[in-house]
């Protein structure tokens, strides 16, 4: 393809606030349907928006995590259109000035070097009321209207698909990790759209873009990206050209359809609120945020990269979320091996298990504590790394201690010297014949009065001692 | 009729009960036939009262309202009693809420008679612009109460209440108010909470007291200054309390005030209008305040920033009545949800609303908002400053309330340019948040009153009522 891919993300994503935006309404999504409104929220006349003060402090600390500069003076804004799950008329925005600008994150490209992507800036909004279409009826539940809400938009700097997941899992372990918002794509925590456009090689131009909508998972997101550039590719080598347009992507097609065209776009007038105040940020307000901000998933692999001596790829993983690097640092603490073990274990056999049980890692049946008990039953010889496996499933499916998966399943090593010296005699006696030739030169044979000895202790001989004691009684 | 500190010095002297003030408000409306009300509240009025009245009996007033007849025009909400903004598309709508001003009368135990009457949303001069029908001035029924609180004003003056809070965007209280002969006041932006009023133009909009006396708003302000947080722009200052001011107020506090004249602002004005101007410049040079000339060289601009500002605002504020969600719905509306806000609004909506919606949605359209919008805000900074300027020279400023006074009914039809330009001398203060109050002073031509407008600095309530009512104490 001789054409260069630009993309740019917008990313919506609901601030976990117990009350709304502009009231004080409880959020809930689990509240029966019109049951958390109030005057404001549902746009009765004559009631006024205040703002939530938590709200503030969430997408300042979301704004300073992205790494961008704080507007010590931002304002709010009317953004006008009709539409039914918006009962004002006009959704409360920031246009010329946004909370923060001027940020940016870092991915990994496609090639695995490290790359920044440019966040132009960082505002703060409200949600809509959600609207539920029937056959002959549509129906409006304002529970949701007023939601906080923080829109994040990407610059045009991330240039296919993998990129782009990559910077949205990226966001979204950021906000999960400040705790400002709950993440969750499903029940529309985060939502993100999807700005593309193609140029040919070389060109400093951008082309028309389009503007892809309703993307609701990393996958969405990655096969939208995908279908885009093709439509968009095949359009202008056929020599037509890209109509400015917004689209929604349907995952089950693969396709996407117009939603509306640049000369039906909607003029959303917007202008200043006057309902509410310019928001004033001081120097040190902004400082004590900041210096409050948890550990961020960066800062967290070059610290695990460091303090546990694990590769990259390891750190990335373990951070990928908070729960995940929170398990993984008490496991690696309370094993007396070394750390990469532990990583190991936890990247390899338990998420396997969790991936293949539909759990999660903040509810694992094996404890983090545990897991290191089992490491270090086999670190000290307890039991042999080749049953530790089938240890581990035991404490999963039982929800049961390493000692005592161990002691149920009998898997115990026998390290007893003597005890596995009389087991080795009774496997030369029992194979006299082959002990002959081994000492005849034969010497392939040692394998075999191995594996006969390790089935006379029925799998639980300590596998070094078998081998000292057998050849001390075969050479010696 | 008497006013709201002769009937509490009443009251409290048991020479009259609450009911018996009520009962005569009502008496006095239905002979007055003003149409001044949109809901008269009879029978929850004289449970009110009484229920007043035994609180009265046992302890004495809790403060100069208590008991006392008002009425609030229907901008205001007021729980589980219709409040329809004057207009169609509300005519229905009961709110689930009680709005600031309905909590603090009700805490202060004033006794509602109902709600008046006003323009659609409060857009008009003349009370005309409504389909619950024309207020009429209850001095002669041919001419029109003012507009857009012309229920308060016409209330007031026919004596079915002591008290009105009417709302003042561009001179909504003072003009109905000077047009029926008594006292309206326009407070600093800010100074009372709007939660609850029913919003035309955001940061214009402000509830406004009109009353018979300049010593009745010391009476009614202490009650709707208190903080609420509910509207961030309202300021946190504390409540103004100045009735013992104002009772021992004499008129030689005007002693070296100095009153400042916007050049060409009386000159505009009819000749009846200009000549009782001049004697009120007079009489307040008599009682020693010092006239100053002051210029306000924008405020010409202050009709086009108004009509830019209030009406782009409104065009955001009324889109919540979609006929969806409450109010008027055209049931039968066919062929989507876009034609049953197309079929509501326009039935529910008046010619004038509309027209404004329209000026507005167009003002902040891109493309136009530059130059419209955008640079009226820019003006009404400029318009701001030139009085600050003025105010250096000056304690407060002299100026009409309108060119003329009550207008005939029907006389300003058709022209809405020419009713716009009735507002020239209002909307300053409002577009620079300043407090305002018109005083009556003379009658004009039509035997009708006339009068003028002081207009005080930022914040400086007080001050502004003590010179007003250090004029009314004249001898």
């Amino acid at each position: 393809m001789n054409y260069e891919v630009i993309i740019g993300l917008e990313i919506h994503a609901q601030l976990a606030t117990k009350t709304k935006a502009w009231c004080s309404c409880e959020i809930s999504t689990k509240a029966f349907e019109n049951t958390k409104v109030c005057p404001v929220c549902s746009a009765q006349p004559g009631a006024l928006p205040v703002l939530n003060e938590k709200a503030v402090e969430y997408a300042i600390s979301s704004a300073l995590a992205l790494n961008c500069k704080i507007n010590p003076h931002s304002s709010f804004d009317r953004k006008n259109y009709f539409y039914p799950d918006l009962p004002k008329g006009f959704q409360i925005t920031q246009f010329p000035s946004p909370i923060g600008t001027d940020g940016y994150i870092s991915i990994k490209d496609s090639n695995g070097n490290e790359k920044k992507v440019g966040i132009e800036r960082v505002q703060m909004e409200e949600d809509t009321g959600k609207s539920t279409h029937m056959a002959g009826a549509s129906l409006i539940n304002l529970n949701r209207c007023g939601t906080p809400l923080i829109e994040i938009v990407g610059k045009p700097d991330i240039r296919d698909a993998k990129e782009a997941s990559e910077y949205y899992k990226k966001i979204q372990s950021i906000l999960v990790y400040l705790g400002v918002s709950h993440g969750n794509m499903q029940e529309g925590n985060l939502r993100c759209d999807v700005n593309l456009s193609l140029r040919k090689k070389g060109d400093t131009k951008f082309g028309t873009r389009t503007e892809v909508k309703n993307l609701n998972s990393f996958k969405s997101v990655e096969k939208a990206i995908e279908h885009e550039i093709q439509r968009q590719a095949a359009l202008l080598d056929s020599g037509k050209k890209v109509e400015q347009q917004t689209l929604l992507f349907n995952i089950d097609t693969g396709t996407t359809k117009v939603m509306r065209t640049k000369s039906n776009a909607d003029d959303y007038r917007y202008f200043p609120e006057p309902d509410l105040l310019p928001l004033i940020v001081s120097e040190a307000q902004i400082k004590k945020l900041k210096e409050n901000l948890p550990e961020l998933p960066d800062a967290k692999i070059k610290r695990f990269m460091q303090q546990y001596s694990i590769p990259y790829y390891d750190a990335d993983v373990l951070t990928s979320s908070k729960e995940l690097a929170q398990y993984f640092e008490t496991a690696a603490g309370a094993y007396k091996g070394e750390a990469k073990k532990a990583s190991n274990w936890i990247m390899v056999e338990l998420l396997k298990l969790i991936n293949e049980s539909g759990s999660d890692i903040a509810k694992s049946p094996v404890p983090a504590l545990e897991l290191a008990n089992l490491l270090n039953f086999v670190l000290d010889d307890t039991i042999s790394g080749k049953i530790a496996k089938d240890v581990m499933q035991k404490m999963y499916d039982e929800r049961i201690s390493a000692a005592k998966a161990i002691e149920k399943m009998g898997v115990k090593q026998i390290s007893d010297t003597s005890a596995l010296e009389e087991m080795i005699k009774k496997t030369l006696t029992e194979h006299a014949a082959e002990v002959d030739r081994y000492r005849k030169g034969e010497v392939k044979l040692y394998g075999f009065l191995v594996g006969q000895t390790m089935k006379n202790t029925k799998g639980q001989g300590n596998p070094k001692l078998i081998n000292d004691i057998l050849k001390k009684l075969l050479d010696g | 009729m008497k006013d709201i500190y002769t009937l509490h010095t009443e009251l409290k002297n048991k020479k009259i009960s609450a009911v018996e003030a009520v009962k005569d408000c009502l008496s006095k409306l239905k002979k007055s036939n003003c149409n001044s009300f949109i809901s008269v509240l009879e029978d929850k009025a004289l449970v009110d009262a009484q229920t007043s009245q035994d609180e009265i009996q046992k302890n004495g007033p809790k403060n100069y309202l208590h008991g006392v007849p008002y009425s609030l025009k229907d901008l205001f909400i007021t729980k589980d009693i219709r409040t329809t903004a004057g207009s169609k598309i509300l005519y229905n709508y009961i709110p689930p809420y009680d709005g600031y001003m309905s909590e603090q009368f009700k805490k202060a135990g004033g006794v509602l008679v109902g709600k008046v009457g006003c323009d659609q949303f409060g857009m008009g001069s003349t009370n005309e612009n409504t389909p619950f029908g024309v207020v009429l001035n209850p001095l002669n029924k041919d001419y029109v109460a003012g507009g857009s609180s012309g229920g308060s004003a016409a209330s007031v003056a026919e004596g079915s209440s002591y008290f009105s809070i009417g709302t003042d965007t561009g001179g909504s209280t003072r003009l109905p108010a000077n047009f029926c002969g008594i006292v309206g006041y326009k407070p600093s932006y800010g100074r009372v909470s709007r939660y609850g009023q029913i919003a035309y133009g955001s940061s214009l909009d402000q509830s406004a007291p009109i009353a018979k006396t300049v010593l009745d708003m010391g009476c009614i302000i202490s009650n709707i200054t208190e903080k609420d947080p509910r509207d961030t722009t309202n300021v946190p200052l504390p409540k103004i309390e100045i009735v013992n001011d104002l009772v021992n107020m004499k008129a030689s506090y005007l002693k070296g005030k100095k009153i400042g004249l916007p050049a060409g602002f009386i000159d505009a004005c009819d000749a009846d209008i200009k000549k009782n101007l001049l004697a009120a410049i007079d009489e307040f040079k008599k009682l020693g305040a010092e006239m100053v000339d002051v210029t306000l060289p924008n405020a010409k601009y202050c009709v086009s920033t108004y009509y830019l500002i209030a009406t782009s605002e409104a065009s955001a504020n009324l889109a919540r009545f979609d006929g969806i969600h409450y109010g008027h719905r055209d049931m039968k509306a066919k062929d989507g949800i876009e034609q049953t806000y197309v079929k509501s609004r326009t039935q529910g909506f008046g010619e004038e609303v509309k027209r404004r919606i329209i000026l507005g949605t167009f003002s902040l359209s891109s493309g136009y908002q530059d130059q419209y919008f955008a640079k009226a805000c820019k003006v009404r900074r400029k318009i701001y400053n030139d009085f600050q300027t003025a105010f250096k020279s000056c304690d407060v400023i002299f100026s009409p309330v309108c060119a003329s006074n009550a207008f005939k009914i029907g006389q300003s039809d058709n022209d809405p340019i020419k009713m716009y330009m009735n507002d020239l001398y209002t909307i300053p203060v409002n577009l620079a948040g300043l407090p305002g109050i018109a005083l009556p002073y003379g009658k004009g031509a039509n035997q009708l009153p006339t009068g003028f407008q002081l207009i005080g600095k930022t914040f400086q309530d007080a001050e502004l009522l003590k010179i007003a009512r250090a004029f009314e104490v004249r001898a």
